[in-house]
């Protein structure tokens, strides 16, 4: 594994040295033919205009999550045309998620083919982890885009991505909280706490789920916190020992719910769409996201009822942040630069975040913004679905090492999915 | 033609043994034994093969009733047979789509047995889809496997059944003797290497799998899939030996079907 990992740092360095040159023969400086490995001050030596310069008429192909139209159009009808518009650059969103982006990346490393076919990459957490370690990813490139300096880098749970330093190897585009969903009219008096909302199951059998995609996990993760000992207890690196611990108590948890949950747990949503099918289609009376905001934009496109809310459970919910990558043998690397810079506008970030586009969070900070801008974020109109900010990061809880979420997704199929019934 | 099977095959087997994919740690058998130890993968090939074997026995039996009912020339029988074939160009997105909108539990099934009071509330309905026995699955598989089979057996009986049954008929053979002993001996062996076809195919198709199936057990292609895509690198090797064990299934289904083959008396010549 040490010599594969190597093997990529050194692909890694040779795309960065290339990169380079083609860079400074643009601003006409010789003699980088012997250019050494670039360091991240090297990169920021090589003027901004010089990277748009070199992303001018190019295309930046986008591995990306298809999966909502919201985002869809708000990238492809919002952010693509402007991209035209202002760099000449033509986005190409390519509909791939964090597994299927790391078997492609690999392997493409395996066929040894040269470029790859990938610009840019909408990554975080595990996937972070995978590439990062795999040496899959292009960088140090992340500090030197201009908007950088708005990013709220004070921020726990933007500036390190399940508990890991992104150093550099991907530019923060967008922070979630999870959040519980429940319907006002079918449930005026929700649970509140871990405790409560496992009584609430076991007095409504049949009622309640979890899918056992991402969502379901971070779900999970929530429990592992609320039961043994709060996020505290699981910062650092990955701990067998206390994961062990922390998973056997959610394991149990999750199997004395298991009769009550519904298809009495025989079954479980294939993802968290299907499970917002059931609950609109009343079959359940929760669904669950990873963005407390998908209420909003769900409610306004007609997909959830308009009694449906955001529930934070008081034990503390995940939040985390959303980053974009640019894989080792990125074709255009400039480009996908420029894309990320723009994606970081305060432009940009504030459509994204306005309730009928995305309702995604941004990652800047507003204080460091000019003051209009941050006058327009203040602006944002509160919507009625939407839970208050103070409440959010009174309950927001950052994200622990990367093991925990894999083993957390692995273990659950043998431990509680495929558990023997009495 | 050949080539690429072959090469695809040969890398699943060197990923099966460690030598190829993310993860690989150099050849060993352990990653087979270890696969072919869980409880979980025999449970999913135990279910792969039921769903597909019940679904290919549903459409072959719907394909040969079909042929016998409506071989004749008249019009009805005409657009009983186009009718019969027209679902073969719905995609099967699209017929896992359609049956989890009418046998999901607040599926239109459930609205209507409701709405006539058949039901207190939609989730009395019994469960048809993501069920254990995979009734949603079946059922979705052998309609859109029925029409390639039906337009089988319809050109079977053109083309073999009536010179034979005419000249049982003048021998003297009575209705269900000519249907026992000359009809169905045409339909079975003529669509015993179709529905060999659609036994392969059904245990590996995705899609209505995974619109319909449950999560325990899992169908063996979304089991394959689970695995290649796991956060835990670890386990994606794990794809490639149930790719091969999908591959080994594929090639004893054509064993059995030889075999059957060679035992049957042929009366094409």
């Amino acid at each position: 594994m040490a010599s594969f990992t190597d093997l990529g740092r050194r692909k890694v360095r040779g795309v960065g040295a290339l990169f380079l040159c083609g860079l400074t023969t643009a601003v006409a400086i010789s003699g980088c033919r012997n250019a050494p490995a670039p360091s991240a001050s090297a990169l920021n030596s090589v003027v901004w205009d010089s990277v748009l310069a070199g992303a001018r008429s190019t295309t930046v192909t986008w591995l990306m999550w298809r999966g909502d139209p919201s985002i869809n159009r708000y990238v492809d009808e919002w952010v693509a045309p402007r991209l035209k518009a202002a760099y000449g650059i033509t986005l190409n969103p390519v509909d791939a998620q964090g597994p299927v982006i790391l078997n492609q990346l690999a392997v493409e490393r395996q066929a040894r083919s040269g470029a790859g076919t990938a610009d840019l990459v909408w990554i975080n957490g595990e996937t972070f982890y995978n590439l990062r370690t795999s040496g899959l990813l292009y960088g140090p490139w992340s500090g030197r885009l201009p908007n950088a300096r708005y990013v709220d880098s004070a921020s726990a749970i933007i500036s390190r991505d399940f508990g890991q330093e992104p150093a550099g190897y991907e530019s923060p585009w967008g922070t979630v909280q999870f959040a519980l969903i429940y319907d006002t009219v079918r449930t005026p008096s929700p649970p509140r706490t871990v405790a409560e909302l496992g009584a609430w199951i076991r007095a409504h059998p049949g009622r309640f789920t979890y899918d056992q995609s991402f969502t379901g996990v971070t779900f999970m993760k929530g429990l592992m916190y609320a039961l043994d000992g709060g996020v505290q207890h699981f910062g650092g690196r990955f701990d067998e020992a206390k994961y062990r611990e922390g998973s056997s108590k959610v394991w149990q948890w999750l199997l004395a719910a298991r009769a009550s949950l519904w298809r009495g747990g025989q079954t479980y949503p294939d993802g968290v769409a299907d499970l917002h099918r059931l609950f609109a289609n009343g079959e359940v009376d929760f669904s669950m996201s990873n963005n407390q905001n998908e209420v909003v934009t769900k409610v306004r496109q007609g997909i959830l009822p308009s009694s449906a809310r955001p529930l934070l459970l008081r034990d503390g919910t995940i939040a985390n942040t959303h980053y974009l990558g640019i894989p080792f043998n990125a074709p255009n690397p400039a480009g996908a630069m420029v894309v990320a810079n723009f994606l970081l506008s305060p432009e940009a970030q504030l459509e994204k975040q306005k309730p009928d586009v995305w309702a995604d969070g941004t990652v800047l900070d507003q204080s460091r913004l000019p003051a209009t801008w941050a006058a327009r974020f203040r602006a944002l109109v509160a919507d009625p679905h939407a839970l208050q900010r103070d409440s959010l990061v009174k309950y927001a809880r950052p994200e622990v090492a990367p093991q925990y979420t894999e083993r957390l997704q692995r273990d659950w199929r043998t431990q509680v999915r495929s558990a023997p019934r009495e | 033609m050949v080539a690429p099977v072959l090469l695809g095959i040969a890398y699943a087997a060197t990923g099966a043994v460690g030598l190829t994919g993310i993860g690989a740690t150099g050849f060993s058998l352990d990653r087979l034994s270890q696969v072919l130890a869980e409880r979980t993968v025999w449970r999913s090939i135990g279910f792969s093969i039921w769903v597909a074997g019940a679904a290919t026995i549903l459409s072959v039996a719907a394909a040969a009733c079909a042929a016998i009912m409506f071989r004749g020339r008249s019009v009805t029988n005409r657009i009983a047979r186009a009718l019969a074939v027209a679902p073969l160009a719905v995609p099967y997105v699209v017929a896992g789509a359609v049956g989890l909108l009418i046998l999901g539990q607040s599926g239109y099934l459930a609205r209507l047995a409701y709405a006539w009071g058949w039901l207190t509330s939609p989730d009395e309905m019994p469960a048809l889809v993501y069920d254990l026995r995979g009734i949603g699955v079946i059922l979705t598989l052998a309609w859109k496997e029925f029409p390639f089979l039906a337009l089988v057996a319809f050109s079977l009986l053109a083309t073999r059944g009536s010179a034979l049954e005419e000249t049982a008929r003048t021998l003297g053979a009575g209705w269900w003797a000519t249907l026992s002993r000359v009809t169905w001996p045409i339909l079975w062996r003529g669509l015993l290497p179709a529905g060999t076809a659609v036994f392969i195919f059904s245990m590996g198709n995705y899609e209505a799998a995974a619109l319909l199936a449950p999560s325990d057990p899992l169908p063996l292609p979304m089991l394959t899939l689970e695995r290649y895509v796991a956060l835990d690198l670890s386990q994606r090797g794990d794809a490639y030996v149930l790719t091969l064990v999908a591959l080994l299934l594929a090639v004893a289904a054509v064993g059995v079907h030889e075999w059957t083959r060679a035992r049957a008396e042929i009366f094409d010549e």
